[in-house]
């Protein structure tokens, strides 16, 4: 019964937008590769009242209703706690997850939201930060080097939590690493962001929205939840592409921060995994990589960031697209002489916390 | 090789090429597991070997999704990791339902629930009562059908731990597979339902009665009223999932505390739970 992996995960992109008409046996491979992507939420948004689905497929769509639902639920009763800290003094941005619900875009419908990223003005992050700590938020013990490397080196405070809640809260003050090759002065983002009725926080403009989710998805760690990062594109894009003057506005802003050619990687991989309708002028007019270069490309970041057969251990070639993208992502978030002296010191550790039995089990929890 | 395990309300599909472990479902899983893939399953997982260098202390990984979300086990606990690995993602998956922390037993079609914290007897229990001639349903879930307020049987082997293995293992008919000593929990075992329990795995019963077990060793026996409020509030917290399913899973929990009356027994001999039990239940049809 095994169909292609690569068939199977354009059957979950294309289930996103409409009801699938596939037959069981396909289900339980779509339905697995919704999960490992974080996609079933928005699978079962989109399969809801789809009535040629049959009862177990239906009690599966269910399930991630309900589990999105949840998270849906646990996002608003963050932002509403943490709203009353919002003074006015400085801008407070809501980022991805938060921002989309906030705007009540379509595809905020079953996203699953793990943290709660808010982007305040460099000079404004020790008073946010103290102020979240004032009304019960901690933030998690680190180590001297950890603290470091938050604080002087990335674009964001240790992650913040609340006893009780299930929500983390990352507090930015930048989109970019801040040793990164890409690092820009965010104060554009600021000057551009838009009030949203009813709310004390804002968000990025349309634009900013589509170029900050372009940089996570090519400019962060974890792969295997890339393909929601493309969903997130293809769903702002299909959301803001309506308006005039978005598209030359876009080029132009990406143009003027550096982010062209994350922009062009976010732009090729919706087309081409999504069919998100992009003007070819648009992809022509962006720093794209060398042609001889793209075919290799794409084959690589396929192989790295779509799902694998999820019938067996990922195979050598998956492993090997997998480093590269890893070596990509920490080359582009600071340069070799910071990086490989940052690498020894995690391998070393990672050496010495190997422990024989039992660290992530307790983190699942369960029976 | 590849099986297909058909629990009432999930389904497993499990691959693995370690004989020992074959042979453990093989008896485990006599009633409802056949060779082969059955096209559609809840929960897909292979136990594999670990990397074959391991020569010392060899292990077994359990693969799911193409990725193993748990720590490896020793090679020769193969069993427990998979009984221990399949609740867990079965517990991630089956949010369509309530999952009640419950041995659940039946006569009739009508439910005896045993919600409990680890600890308190509730597997102990749900074998003793099923070798008792109660049909069994589920040692793990309470399947709490949100729509139908009906329960679904999950016939997961019931796992027993420590003294509960000579106890139960010592009546006649019980079937059980080796014991696995040392783990997490202690010394654990399992504990196969009967053949009668597993033809019935799709037939929904309907919550009759609920008891809140205790044991505690030489305690007498003990049996109290549970108001149905303090009785809703208790079968919430011991779910798995009753939070996350918010104002469903409240309104399915009281619809459940309002059909069934609840108990509290404490008990130091199942020769005193087992007759108290059954007489609770006579009283509550």
């Amino acid at each position: 019964m095994s169909t292609h992996p690569a068939a199977d995960c354009a059957l979950l992109l294309r289930g996103l937008h409409e009801a699938l008409e596939i037959p069981e046996a396909r289900w339980d491979r779509v339905l697995r590769l919704a999960r490992m992507t974080g996609l079933h939420g928005r699978l079962a948004a989109a399969n809801a009242d789809n009535p040629t689905v049959s009862e177990r497929v239906r009690r599966h769509l269910l399930s991630a209703t309900r589990m999105a639902d949840f998270s849906a639920r646990m996002l608003d009763a963050e932002l509403r706690d943490v709203a009353p800290l919002c003074g006015g003094d400085f801008p407070v941005i809501a980022l991805k997850g938060g921002a989309y619900a906030l705007q009540a875009l379509g595809f905020a419908r079953g996203r699953f939201v793990s943290d709660i990223d808010l982007l305040v003005p460099a000079r404004a992050l020790r008073t946010m930060e103290a102020r979240l700590h004032a009304a019960g938020w901690e933030s998690a013990a680190l180590d001297p080097y950890d603290e470091r490397y938050y604080r002087d080196w990335s674009h964001e405070t240790p992650p913040l939590r609340f006893p009780g809640h299930f929500l983390e809260l990352d507090l930015h003050h930048a989109i970019t690493p801040v040793t990164g090759r890409r690092h820009f002065d965010p104060a554009p983002l600021f000057d551009e962001s838009l009030p949203i009725a009813g709310s004390r926080f804002r968000v990025l403009s349309a634009r900013d929205q589509v170029l900050h989710a372009c940089v996570h998805c090519f400019q962060d760690g974890d792969l295997a939840l890339r393909v929601r990062e493309i969903a997130d594109i293809d769903g702002l894009l299909r959301s803001f592409a309506g308006t005039t003057g978005f598209w030359p506005g876009l080029v132009e802003r990406a143009n003027a921060l550096g982010l062209g050619r994350p922009l062009w990687y976010g732009l090729h991989f919706a087309r081409s995994w999504m069919q998100t309708p992009v003007p070819q002028e648009v992809l022509s007019a962006l720093p794209g990589p060398a042609a001889v270069l793209r075919r290799p490309m794409e084959a690589c970041i396929s192989l790295a960031l779509l799902p694998p057969d999820p019938d067996r251990p990922p195979g050598l070639s998956v492993r090997f697209a997998r480093r590269l993208a890893l070596a990509r992502y920490h080359l582009l978030r600071m340069p070799l002489h910071m990086l490989l002296p940052h690498l020894a010191r995690k391998a070393w550790l990672r050496t010495r916390r190997r422990t024989p039995d039992g660290a992530n089990e307790n983190a699942g929890g369960g029976p | 090789m590849q099986r297909s395990i058909d629990l009432g309300a999930a389904s497993v599909v499990v691959r693995s090429p370690l004989r020992e472990f074959n042979a453990q479902l093989d008896l485990l899983y006599r009633d409802h597991s056949q060779a082969g893939d059955s096209g559609f399953a809840d929960v897909r997982v292979a136990l594999l070997p670990g990397p074959p260098w391991r020569v010392w202390g060899p292990q077994v990984r359990l693969w799911s999704e193409a990725s193993c979300p748990f720590d490896p086990y020793p090679l020769d606990s193969a069993l427990p990791l998979f009984e221990w690995g399949t609740n867990w993602l079965l517990a991630q998956r089956l949010n369509a339902h309530v999952l009640l922390h419950a041995g659940v037993v039946a006569r009739e079609d009508r439910a005896l629930i045993l919600p409990a914290a680890p600890g308190s007897g509730k597997s102990t229990l749900t074998c003793a009562l099923h070798l008792a001639g109660w049909r069994f349903l589920s040692d793990e879930f309470g399947v709490l059908d949100t729509e139908s307020g009906l329960l679904h049987p999950l016939l997961k082997p019931a796992a027993l731990k420590n003294r509960s293995i000579d106890i139960i293992g010592g009546q006649p008919g019980a079937v059980l597979g080796p014991v696995f000593a040392g783990t997490r929990k202690g010394d654990v075992a399992h504990f196969a339902p009967d053949r009668a329990s597993v033809a019935a795995r799709r037939r929904p019963v309907t919550p009759a009665l609920v008891v809140f077990p205790r044991y505690r060793e030489g305690a007498a026996l003990r049996c109290e009223p549970v108001r149905r409020a303090e009785a809703a509030m208790r079968l919430g917290l011991n779910s798995f999932n009753y939070r996350k399913l918010g104002p469903v899973g409240f309104d399915a929990i009281l619809r459940l505390a309002r059909t069934a009356p609840a108990w509290e027994i404490e008990y130091g001999a199942l020769a005193d739970a087992l007759p108290c039990i059954e007489q609770l239940f006579g009283k509550a049809s």
